[in-house]
């Protein structure tokens, strides 16, 4: 039932599904390791991604195009989350030169 | 043939991703997500998203790694220096994203696939026009709510990058 035909071969979607879940894994590892801010944000792409990739899988093994409708809402908002973080960025590095996230402490509490 | 191609691409994707991660340089990262994306991209094309494809090679690898690219040129390059503030940085990281990654195999592991729904054309399936049918019909409100929000982050940015403020 997971069977995706796909020509005249059988992909399984757990395939794609553990693919996705690969890529997400290694862009929280890369958002827990990293510490430049746009790398940061370079690897929060990389799990919107994979998220993405998901949708898309159950969309056509379900053969419902809702959920590629949702990857298209996610890639939109994942586009306005870059433009924004990345508006900040800079806004952040005309004062000064940020290395590492830490740094940006002005607001804790 | 197929097979082939998706560990190819699956490969590219993995290598891009491990890249991302431990590349020291900002601008290697965000050619290897350019990398990531693009290998992406044919997997979309495999499960016959054609539309998702286009966008994911024209927004994603197109503009939004541009704008990437642009904040680099705007910073100068930057090298990460090994951390000196949280020493055990590297520790915790590995304890996390391996419960993470337990957590993920285990929701894996549950996965219960739904029969395919009846009635669905293969051969328009992911074409502009069903995607639109989707977008303009059951999901407008989304779709016009989507649009309000690209207007807020454009107007958010130029707002964020002007050199004097009110």
């Amino acid at each position: 039932m997971s069977d995706i035909t796909i020509g005249n071969e059988h992909l399984d979607a757990s395939w794609f599904l553990i693919l996705a879940a690969l890529l997400f894994i290694i862009g929280a590892i890369g958002i827990l390791v990293r510490r430049n801010p746009l790398v940061i944000l370079v690897c929060i792409e990389l799990m919107l991604n994979a998220v993405n990739l998901t949708l898309v899988t159950f969309s056509r093994q379900l053969q419902n195009s809702e959920g590629q409708l949702f990857a298209l809402m996610s890639i939109t908002v994942a586009a306005a989350e870059a433009v924004v973080g990345l508006g900040i960025l800079v806004d952040i590095f005309k004062d000064r030169e940020v290395e590492d996230v830490d740094e940006l402490s002005e607001l804790r509490g | 043939m197929a097979t082939f191609i998706f560990l190819v691409a699956a490969a590219f994707c993995i290598a891009g991703a491990v890249g991302i991660v431990l590349f020291r340089d900002a601008i290697r990262s965000v050619l290897s997500l350019v990398a990531v994306m693009l290998a992406l991209s044919s997997l979309y094309l495999m499960l016959s998203a054609q539309f998702i494809f286009a966008v994911q090679v024209i927004v994603y690898s197109g503009a939004v790694m541009v704008l990437f690219l642009f904040v680099i040129a705007l910073m100068g390059p930057v090298r990460e220096q090994p951390s000196t503030r949280l020493r055990f940085q590297g520790l915790l990281a590995v304890i996390v994203a391996g419960s993470f990654a337990g957590l993920v195999v285990a929701m894996l592991g549950g996965v219960r696939y739904h029969a395919p729904d009846k009635g669905a054309v293969l051969s328009t399936f992911g074409s502009v026009e069903s995607i639109a049918y989707g977008l303009f019909t059951t999901y407008l409100y989304p779709f016009e709510l989507t649009s309000l929000l690209l207007l807020v982050a454009a107007v958010g940015a130029i707002y964020m990058s002007r050199r004097e403020r009110p």
